[in-house]
């Protein structure tokens, strides 16, 4: 038995199929997701707030309602992740190995400035088939200073005061700018790499943040994790949102 | 001695029957005939010195290098074949580059000292692969390094050994050094204590006197950033310390 004529696409075969039975098209080949889900940052003089949505969808679909976008490092040391939830796992698994093995050969666990490093290099490594992720480095500094490092998914990345990445970024990251933007009092010459808001307070905007988003966003909801952490450790909350 | 050693220090890679290398000993040995370095370590910054032999009034004594940087928070001093203390320089100044590339910090000395240590190991008669060494490096070196834990020293054999030191010696006369180092060393040194005892200690094992062109002073000592700094001193700066003894 022959094998049938294989179909190849040409210039002329790509486009909309122009006619009944015409089975010139093109196979769409899309490897990517958006899964929703909001990551907010507070860098603080001695704690740093990390706060991740849980809810987990794809279109007008909700897979699950209790996915956790954040990530340990290190004692100190998280990542929070939004966008497709595949390349949020590759990325974290990958991370996770760099992580074990620098602490075989170095024997100390890996800095904040450290695994922002590593996460922007190895973003960049995709340049050309990222990681469709947005992401937050966070953790505190030698000194105890809180830390965030935002990125875009291939890698480019900067040290801020607060950020906030993901679906509600769009409705979340002017109010931030509202209360958080005046550089720190308590770093002089000032840096914009610190906020200046007591902890408490940075605490309740950031709950406040998630609320307003989860009126309007519909990939933020269920609930939110929101992480302190302090040299003395560090402390989980979560809050309910709407489950609508 | 040599009937017992006969057949077994033909193979790098073959022990003799009672556990030994011959090849790494007999590469340990050439160290022995190697210029003398000293490092010493104060809570201060690490201080190295290093016997540079002139051996002829024609030759250019600044030519002759027998300590480096690695980076800017590591030195080392070397003793033995120097020639091959060059291969090891140069991998672990690509790891320090790697490390700062991939961490955006500066590479624990330890680690430094490890991935060289893991170099002069990597020796072997196959040649399959074309950068491996066909024997062991004829090298030790003293390096010296400030970084998360402060001032650091770790001294390397060939047998890819190291050893974390307060104060250490190698190279010719490293056994008179020794010594001198083991008497005068005190914990609570200040640095300029510890140049002093660097140079003396060289001194008293140098054949020749002690100038400012057959000597090589080297340091790592904390920078405004309170990072660590490595820095090749000058004649001057070198006859300062002479001065001082």
């Amino acid at each position: 038995m022959a094998a049938p004529p294989l179909q190849l696409h040409t210039p002329a075969s790509i486009g909309p199929a122009s006619g009944p039975g015409d089975i010139k098209s093109r196979p769409a080949w899309s490897p990517y997701d958006d899964n929703g889900g909001t990551c907010v940052a507070v860098a603080g003089s001695d704690y740093c707030i990390v706060a991740a949505s849980t809810r987990l969808s794809t279109g007008f679909s909700i897979l699950t309602r209790d996915c956790s976008k954040l990530f340990q490092i290190s004692e100190q040391v998280y990542i929070a992740s939004a966008g497709f939830q595949a390349d949020i796992r590759a990325l974290q698994k990958m991370l996770q190995t760099r992580n074990v093995m620098y602490q075989h050969i170095h024997r100390k666990p890996m800095s904040a400035s450290a695994l922002a490093q590593l996460l922007g290099n190895n973003l960049y490594y995709k340049r050309f088939f990222p990681y469709f992720t947005w992401n937050l480095c966070v953790g505190l500094d030698p000194e105890g200073k809180g830390s965030v490092y935002t990125y875009d998914p291939v890698g480019s990345f900067e040290r801020v005061g607060y950020s906030c990445q993901g679906s509600g970024k769009d409705l979340i990251q002017p109010v931030l700018d509202n209360q958080l933007k005046a550089a720190s009092p308590l770093v002089l010459p000032s840096e914009n790499w610190m906020t200046a808001l007591p902890l408490e307070q940075a605490q309740d905007l950031v709950r406040d943040a998630f609320v307003s988003a989860g009126e309007r966003d519909i990939y933020t909801g269920d609930c939110v994790e929101i992480l302190t952490i302090t040299t003395g450790g560090v402390h989980r909350e979560t809050l309910d949102l709407k489950k609508d | 001695m040599f009937l017992t050693r006969s057949e077994y220090d033909r193979g790098v890679n073959t022990f003799s029957p009672e556990g030994r290398l011959f090849q790494v000993e007999y590469a340990i040995e050439a160290i022995k005939l190697g210029s003398t370095a000293i490092g010493v370590r104060t809570t201060d910054g690490v201080v190295l010195a290093v016997e540079k032999r002139v051996t002829s009034p024609l030759l250019e004594p600044r030519s002759i290098e027998k300590v480096a940087e690695v980076d800017k928070h590591i030195g080392v001093a070397m003793s033995g074949l120097t020639a091959d203390a060059r291969t090891l320089i140069d991998h672990a100044r690509v790891e320090c580059q790697q490390h700062r590339f991939s961490y955006n910090e500066p590479m624990p000395v330890e680690s430094c000292t490890q991935s060289l240590c893991g170099l002069a190991l990597q020796f072997g008669e196959d040649d399959e692969d074309k950068d491996r060494m066909s024997r062991p490096f004829g090298v030790a070196l003293l390096v010296a390094g400030w970084d998360e834990e402060g001032p650091v020293l770790f001294s390397t054999d060939p047998s890819g050994k190291y050893l974390k030191c307060k104060a250490h010696a190698i190279g010719s006369g490293s056994e008179g050094a020794e010594t001198t180092l083991l008497e005068q060393y005190k914990a609570d040194m200040s640095y300029p204590d510890a140049e002093k005892l660097a140079l003396s200690t060289l001194k008293q094992v140098m054949e020749e006197k002690v100038t400012a062109t057959n000597v090589d002073i080297a340091a790592v000592r904390p920078s405004e950033d309170k990072l660590g700094q490595y820095k090749l001193y000058n004649e001057s700066e070198i006859e300062a310390v002479i001065a001082r003894l």
